[in-house]
């Protein structure tokens, strides 16, 4: 029996991969992949707590909007480092700092 | 709920006209949109016209609602003077800036107008609602064109490295924002944050959970609004991005960030439970800090535009302080608001047309400047004064209220946070004497060897820049014709 709990558990641990993924910062490609496992995490968080609420769907109607809205961020962020890469023909965010204090 | 559709249908029909100024908004996107395809190559300027005219009718659909209060599309949708004035400020400063991009970045430009008119959308839709559903459409929204306009006109390495930054430092914000929210759907099984059920199962839920809860949540708000932590962006932006784009980052986004905060603490601190006490708490603690980081680190600033992101950090302090002052009375925020916005607009483009004629954005290179562009630096140290708080200008009556609220909130309940603040804020305002008079110091008092021409051009930009400064000052001396209107 999978219940509310299982859910949960799966998706605080997708979460902090997420989240270890974009801590670790090797590779930008690698943080946008973090950054979606987090939304992803927080999307599943939705579905399962949209079960228990019968009258508005509020939970499943999230979840779309955020899959989009991801969507959309992640095109953007791939322009941008595409645009990044012609400049400095590297995408390791250890060797981009030319803005300083 | 078993509502037929034809009921459902009635129901949205029926809210249409709350939502005039935002459907003129995305009309004109579309409209925008193929202009920059289409007629732009025949016809220059025509996108720029389009974003002009679809914002005149927005603003004119706005001033139409200016009497009205209600909600629609089953209650996500909220118009009250709060929205209203808010979108108003909004839709104002973005024309300035739309003036602003046509001005300096006449080439190449057809889609930023677009982009920009979907930013003013994200940005009225956060600041008339109260549901997280769409106030989390409302922050990516804003939080998506912001990257394209930082991106946009990126040439060299500084401003590329910039967009990525803010991108990802954004994306990621946006993430645990949203993981909150999933935590705070599931205590309360409702998604509108002033309603009872959601207020009952804040109260129900356990404290560990609602902490981290609500801590998320705030990571969302707080990257829109640039407070500690989540401020480590917003210098690296404000000196990669044109100076255009960085007037419209440092102003718009935090007024409808701030127009959703101010609800949600509103709605949240008027309990005597943990969660009021945490978010009550929380923003005495990130105002006090953010009041002292940004301060202080701006102290050490040799490039304006770093300054002014530090100095706008400072500000965001302040906002929060009057957040957590007007609980009640939004029309102080919208002062504050107002006065923000029209000193930090006049500022970039005093920093703007000073870069144009001299190349450079440091602090040296205004040495001896002042005597060449005597109008430009007085009025500029005008702003200044203003920025500081000291009289008559707007900015001191925009402090004075604020202290005034804080204080009489110390001196009824007695507690030591509205102490720290006071504290704080005088502390700080004193601070901020010492770099924004570095200005009219190198401008005046310092003289260079490099002779600079003075191409005695007068832009429409420029007479906009003193338009704002007599404005600074006309309100500073009677605030009243502010205050009738937005009370």
């Amino acid at each position: 029996m999978i219940t509310l709990t299982h859910f949960l558990v799966v998706s605080a641990c997708i979460f902090c991969i997420g989240l270890y993924a974009v801590l670790a910062k090797r590779n930008t490609i690698m943080i946008l992949v973090g950054i979606e496992l987090m939304i992803n995490a927080a999307i599943l968080n939705f579905v399962a707590f949209g079960k228990y609420d019968k009258i508005n769907y509020g939970g499943q109607v999230f979840a779309l909007f955020a899959i989009v809205l991801a969507a959309a961020a992640v095109a953007v962020g791939l322009a941008i480092i595409l645009n990044v890469y012609r400049h400095f023909k590297t995408i390791n965010p250890e060797n981009i700092h030319e803005l300083k204090d | 709920m078993n509502v037929s559709i034809p009921n459902i249908l009635d129901q949205i029909i029926a809210s249409i006209p709350l939502f005039k100024p935002e459907l003129a908004l995305i009309i004109g996107f579309i409209v925008c949109i193929f202009m920059a395809l289409f007629i732009e190559r025949r016809w220059k300027n025509s996108t720029f016209i389009g974003c002009v005219v679809t914002l005149a009718f927005s603003l004119y659909y706005l001033i139409d609602q200016l009497s009205t209060t209600g909600t629609g599309f089953s209650g996500m949708w909220l118009v009250d003077p709060l929205s209203t004035y808010a979108r108003l400020v909004i839709i104002c400063s973005t024309l300035i800036i739309a003036i602003f991009l046509q001005q300096r970045h006449s080439k190449n430009n057809g889609d930023v107008y677009s982009i920009l008119l979907a930013a003013t959308l994200g940005m009225h839709v956060l600041s008339s609602t109260s549901n997280w559903l769409m106030a989390f459409i409302g922050i990516e929204m804003v939080s998506i064109a912001s990257y394209i306009l930082v991106g946009y006109f990126s040439q060299n390495k500084v401003q590329s490295e910039a967009t990525m930054k803010y991108v990802l430092f954004g994306s990621v914000c946006a993430a645990v924002m949203l993981y909150g929210l999933s935590l705070v759907y599931g205590l309360t099984g409702n998604l509108d944050f002033q309603s009872a059920a959601h207020l009952q199962g804040l109260m129900d839920a356990p404290e560990a959970i609602v902490t981290l809860a609500l801590l998320f949540v705030f990571t969302g708000i707080g990257f829109k609004l640039s407070f500690v932590p989540f401020h480590v962006w917003s210098p690296d932006v404000y000196q990669g991005a044109p100076t255009a784009i960085t007037a419209f980052l440092s102003t718009i986004p935090k007024v409808g960030a701030i127009v959703l905060f101010a609800r949600l603490y509103q709605s949240w601190s008027s309990t005597a439970f943990y969660f009021s006490e945490l978010s009550t708490w929380f923003i005495i603690v990130v105002a006090v800090v953010t009041m002292l980081i940004g301060n202080l680190a701006a102290l050490r600033q040799q490039d304006v535009k770093r300054m002014m992101a530090y100095s706008s950090i400072g500000h965001t302090g302040l906002l929060l302080m009057v957040v957590f002052a007007y609980q009640d009375a939004f029309s102080y925020l919208l002062f504050y608001v107002v006065a923000y916005v029209i000193m930090n607009l006049a500022t970039f483009i005093f920093i703007d047309q000073i870069e144009q004629e001299t190349g450079s954005t440091s602090l040296l290179s205004y040495a001896g400047l002042g005597k060449k562009m005597p109008l430009l630096f007085t009025a500029f140290t005008l702003v200044a004064v203003s920025l500081i708080g000291i009289p008559p200008t707007v900015g001191f009556v925009a402090k004075l209220l604020v202290f005034t609220s804080t204080f009489s909130i110390f001196q009824s309940s007695g507690d030591t946070g509205p102490l720290l603040l006071l504290i704080v804020g005088a502390l700080t305002a004193v601070i901020s004497l010492f770099f924004y008079f570095k200005i009219p110091l190198y401008a005046f008092l310092r003289n260079s060897d490099q002779p600079i021409t003075d191409k005695k051009q007068v832009s429409v930009l420029l007479i906009i820049a003193y338009i704002l400064t007599v404005l600074v000052i006309l309100l500073g001396i009677f605030p009243n014709w502010l205050m009738e209107k937005v009370s």
